[in-house]
């Protein structure tokens, strides 16, 4: 009796062993199948004529996968941020008149260097570096 | 443990899970005499099962479209990581699954299970065995290859041999006059929901048909115990001092299940394409029919019959006279003897019928 509850336990050990392997056989490549293929939205650069964003305007892109902006404000600075609303993600809106970015998810405000004015957004938007050479903006 | 137990007790004063298991399970008693093959029927709803599986994760990748089909089956196969096993075990196990069918269905047959009165789980294990020529003739289509089309093309076009109704029966099958998107469209909507629902819904009649007369005990090995129907009023069939279906016939349909998987991994893993002639890897083009185009190997005798009528209407009614003939079977034959050896005439018209089915399918394979 002892003797076959012993056999019993090495057996169900065994069993449970040859269950575990062949589990993880199987969820290896399903978790493979399904995972996200990266390499898509590789961190490639773009390229933009300075002549496409005058004065007081506001050029968005698409960039890294997602979408970008770069603004030239009044007087002549030019500045890039990443699009995306650092409350929930939404893309943010040129304002033209008012010289600001609204968000039209929950009514977030950034000013044109990017930072909240009003609303929910708990971070100003993300910077993006650019160099600028031969009437060519070159961001990333 | 002490949790798991409690937590046991805690569902089972609520809906009484260790009654069922003792009547469902340990307690559910199958004959003394009972063989491997009725572990068929589980290693068939494990197959489905995989099917539902792999066809669920086919879907992510797969694009019903009759321009982005092909490359989309392409992609599945070379892009997407493990895309090549699940689509292989997609394609092979639908023929592995009819194997297993095909078996499932001779051996109740030689046992003569389908005799009264199990006569309706003969009938509802009838149509789900037209179910999955159907499931399998729509998936073919799907991957839009050369062989997908024009297998389809000859396919449907049988139909026409069908008299006043079938040129508009093979246009309404297609939704197009030729094989096209709107085909590719229904087929889609058959092989994934259409027909997948209806296995499901048959297979749980099935399977509740067979519940509700008791499993039949086969005509030989130890004597049977079984309290016999009489005929005059519903009685359950019973086996006292049986076998209890847990463990011990769990047991035994793991086993089972065990080596048809161990027999699918092997066609899986070394020779994937055993079922996929080259036409296969060809975009469809309705332009040019490749030189040898056939069915897949389980309606080549079907293929064949046409084949040999030079009148299409003929050819189609003999198939549909025995496959009539087969769904009503238990209604033709109905004695009560079911040893296949005291069963001279059945026996000769059934090695009879089998041998015919395999000669038609090797003649099909090799004209
Ligand atoms: C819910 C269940 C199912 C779903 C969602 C499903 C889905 C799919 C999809 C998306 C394809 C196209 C991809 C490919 O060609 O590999 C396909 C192909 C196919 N399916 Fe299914 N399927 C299911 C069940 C079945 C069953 C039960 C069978 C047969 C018994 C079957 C037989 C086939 C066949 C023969 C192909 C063509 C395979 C090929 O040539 O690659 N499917 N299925
Ligand atoms: S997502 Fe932009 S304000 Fe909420």
């Amino acid at each position: 009796m002892d003797n076959n509850s012993n056999r019993r336990t090495f057996l169900g050990v065994c069993l449970g062993g040859l269950g575990a392997i062949a589990a993880a056989a199987v969820s290896w490549p399903l978790f493979r199948y399904l995972a996200p293929h990266s390499g898509g939205d590789a961190a490639g650069k773009v390229v933009i004529p300075e002549k496409d964003v005058p004065e007081g305007e506001a050029k968005f892109f698409e960039f890294a996968g997602s979408s970008a902006v770069l603004v030239r404000k009044r007087g002549g600075d030019l500045v890039a941020f990443s699009a995306v609303c650092t409350h929930l993600g939404c893309i943010v809106q040129w304002e033209k008149d008012k010289q600001d970015f609204l968000c039209p998810c929950h009514g977030g405000h950034y000013s044109a260097d990017g930072a909240v004015t009003a609303g929910p957004p708990p971070k100003p938007l993300k910077r993006l570096t650019f160099a600028v050479a031969g009437g060519n903006i070159t961001v990333g | 443990m002490s949790l798991i137990k409690k937590a046991v007790d805690w569902i089972d004063v609520r809906i009484g899970t260790r009654e069922i298991v003792e009547k469902e399970l340990t307690g559910y008693l199958l004959p003394r005499n009972i063989n491997g093959w009725y572990s068929m029927g589980s290693v068939l709803l494990f197959a489905f099962a995989l099917q539902v599986v792999t066809g669920m994760l086919l879907l992510i990748y797969y694009v019903p479209d009759a321009d982005k089909a092909f490359k989309s089956v392409t992609a599945i196969m070379n892009d997407v990581p493990f895309g090549w096993l699940i689509r292989m075990c997609h394609a092979v196990g639908s023929n592995m699954m009819v194997l297993a069918l095909l078996f499932h269905m001779l051996s109740v047959l030689f046992m003569g299970s389908y005799k009264k009165p199990r006569e309706l789980n003969w009938v509802t294990g009838f149509i789900l065995f037209t179910m999955v020529q159907g499931i399998s003739l729509t998936g073919y289509l799907l991957p839009w290859s050369q062989l997908s089309f024009w297998a389809t093309t000859v396919a449907t076009n049988s139909a026409s041999a069908i008299p006043v109704a079938g040129p508009y029966l093979v246009e309404f099958l297609r939704g197009s006059p030729q094989v096209g998107p709107p085909t590719l469209g229904r087929f889609f909507a058959l092989h994934v929901a259409v027909i997948p629902a209806g296995i499901a819904a048959l297979i749980g009649a099935h399977v509740f048909l067979l519940k509700r007369t008791g499993v039949s005990a086969p005509p030989f090995g130890l004597p049977e115990t079984m309290n016999q129907w009489q005929g005059d009023s519903y009685s359950y069939e019973k086996h006292p001092g049986g076998i209890p279906f847990f463990p011990h016939f769990a047991l035994e349909d793991m086993r089972s299940i065990a080596i048809y998987m161990a027999i699918f991994l092997a066609v899986v893993f070394y020779d994937p394409y055993l079922f996929f002639p080259k036409d296969a890897f060809i975009p469809a083009n309705p332009f040019v029919t490749p030189a040898h185009i056939k069915p897949e190997w389980y309606f080549l005798a079907n293929y064949q019959t046409l084949k040999i009528f030079p009148n299409e209407l003929i050819g189609l009614s003999l198939q549909g006279a025995a496959m009539t003939f087969l769904a009503l079977l238990p209604f033709v034959d109905c004695g009560r003897e079911r040893h296949p050896l005291k069963r001279p005439l059945f026996m000769a018209c059934s090695v009879g019928g089998l041998l015919l089915w395999i000669g038609l399918s090797i003649w099909g394979h090799l004209s």
